[in-house]
């Protein structure tokens, strides 16, 4: 099962894109773990991530939360502004799963 | 073309900046040390409001009150009034653990420290802490204390310094020394400064402290100028799509926060509030209207005005998020980011809505915010009167804000929205 973690501020607002991915991710069969936590979580909770995924507001926090990417081996991006302001669940979901799979 | 260059260059700038705010780690392990106290704060507040319910004092007896006042007291006394003591174990914790080091001796070392700092005599009373020592009064300090006992538990935990047991002393005793001596030097190192500070007109480090920094500090940001600046900071980070609150507020807090207890003094005294400008004037009447930027009023408006498809369903999109305050839908979606067309309306309107808020204040027709901390997903009006201590006026002030934020977004929106519909128009007759 993959496990798609997305990160903001507080967390509100992510979590808010995780109910529609995980409403795509239904309506197409796969399975899959979404959640979402606030900055100051973001460090611990992407050791049980398969992928991290920011809120575009929030991207200067990629340098930071890179390196601990890294240590945990797992891909790191910021989700664009259109698809974020769209709460697109459809094309962040795929864009999380190609970046698992790359 | 030029405009994009100049976005370009704006953008440039602001990055960076807040980059470096974000991730400067005396500031992360501030903002951090503020959300570990933030629960607590929120308990207390609670209790605030439950005890100063609406005319509960017309309707049961003078004593009743006073006794159910008394009931309820030592919530907000535990936890709201002393927040500085959460916030400095915070601090302490986050940036030993940055450090890599044992974090909870990180947060009990700088507590240590800070109540060494501390006065411990009230009036003739000696061997007590004043509790006003542990609010926000004492925030500032510590809050130094925090940073600086950290770099110096660090500091003497690298050297590693130990005392060399002769053979035959078992390993764990030698190792319970090496705990020992970092703690024991930093805080003897705060000791020494309580002693030299005891000899100076200032009497204590906290006096110090209070009087040459915290003082004039929260002076300049209670103040219009000051919030005026930081309020279209947030805007103009969020107008290119960086969270300004995070950024902004990792500097203001520290002092929104004291002008918040300030208040709450005050307010559970009976006496007149001081200040206007507190945490809660920002949460409340600036965020607590749909989010930044009072997106509430844009999003009526989509519902009233809106006739784009695009609009429509941003309208749908963001409306229940709005009313807890949850905006990125609006900001991204609108979108708000980097749009020339709406740059007007949202610098403006949260300056216009802050001198209202602020002249309805000062004047007395709306009651100063009472110093509890309401969260900032409370929906509109809720807010407002919670916020002001549970007086319907605060509500009120929040509905003529939003009519005002209407009316100033009102022919931008238009514009938006016409440019929308007629491209969705075009798109149509193509296909």
């Amino acid at each position: 099962m993959k496990k798609i973690l997305l990160a903001c501020s507080s967390g509100m607002s992510t979590s808010l894109l995780v109910s529609k991915m995980r409403s795509y991710a239904e309506s197409v069969g796969e399975e899959a773990e979404i959640w979402a936590v606030g900055q100051d979580q973001a460090q611990e909770e992407l050791k049980k991530a398969d992928v991290l995924l920011i809120g575009p507001q929030m991207r200067f926090m990629k340098k930071k939360l890179e390196k601990y990417a890294q240590e945990a081996g797992i891909p790191i991006d910021v989700i664009d502004p259109v698809s974020y302001g769209r709460m697109d669940g459809e094309t962040i979901y795929k864009k999380a799963i190609a970046l698992i799979e790359k | 073309m030029n405009n994009n260059k100049f976005m370009d260059f704006l953008e440039r700038i602001l990055l960076p900046i807040a980059d470096k705010l974000n991730n400067n780690r005396y500031l992360t392990a501030l903002r951090d040390g503020f959300m570990v106290a933030l629960p607590l704060i929120i308990f207390g507040s609670i209790f605030v409001v439950i005890a100063n319910f609406p005319f509960l004092d017309r309707v049961i007896s003078k004593d009743a009150y006073a006794a159910y006042q008394n009931a309820l007291g030592p919530a907000s006394a535990a936890t709201l009034s002393i927040m500085g003591l959460f916030v400095i174990i915070g601090i302490g914790y986050k940036l030993t653990q940055h450090y890599g080091g044992e974090a909870l001796y990180g947060g009990v070392v700088a507590l240590a420290s800070f109540l060494i700092l501390t006065p411990q005599v009230l009036g003739k009373t000696a061997g007590v802490i004043p509790t006003s020592a542990l609010s926000a009064q004492g925030m500032f300090l510590g809050i130094f204390t925090a940073f600086t006992s950290a770099e110096l538990y660090r500091f003497f935990v690298k050297k590693n310094w130990a005392i060399k047991m002769p053979p035959g002393v078992p390993e764990a005793v030698s190792k319970s020394f090496s705990a020992l001596i970092p703690i024991a030097l930093t805080l003897t190192i705060f000791l020494v400064v309580r002693i030299l500070f005891s000899y100076t007109s200032f009497d204590t480090v906290q006096n110090f402290i209070y009087t040459i920094i915290q003082k004039p500090l929260t002076a300049l940001g209670s103040g219009l100028p000051a919030t005026i600046i930081a309020v279209l900071l947030i805007q103009l980070f969020w107008f290119f799509g960086l969270h300004g609150q995070i950024i902004v507020n990792s500097v203001f807090d520290p002092i929104w926060y004291t002008l918040n207890d300030q208040n709450l003094k005050a307010f559970q005294a009976g006496q007149e509030l001081p200040n206007v400008i507190t945490k809660q004037f920002i949460d409340s009447f600036l965020v607590g209207m749909g989010g930044t930027g009072m997106t509430l009023a844009v999003i009526v408006l989509i519902f009233l005005i809106g006739r784009s498809r695009q609009i429509k369903e941003l309208g749908k999109l963001g409306g229940p998020a709005g009313i807890f305050n949850v905006n990125e839908p609006i900001i991204f979606g609108l979108p708000i980011v980097m749009n020339p067309l709406v740059l007007i309306p949202w610098l403006l309107a949260p300056v216009v809505v802050t001198i209202i808020t602020y002249v309805s204040m000062a004047t007395g027709i709306v009651p100063k915010p009472a110093g509890v901390i309401v969260p900032w997903t409370t929906p509109i009006i809720i807010n407002g009167f919670l916020a002001t201590g549970n007086h319907w006026q605060g509500g009120a002030l929040q509905l003529v804000n939003l009519i005002v934020v209407m009316l100033i977004w009102w022919p931008f929106l238009k514009i938006l929205d016409k440019n929308y519909y007629e491209n969705e128009k075009k798109a149509s007759n193509e296909s």
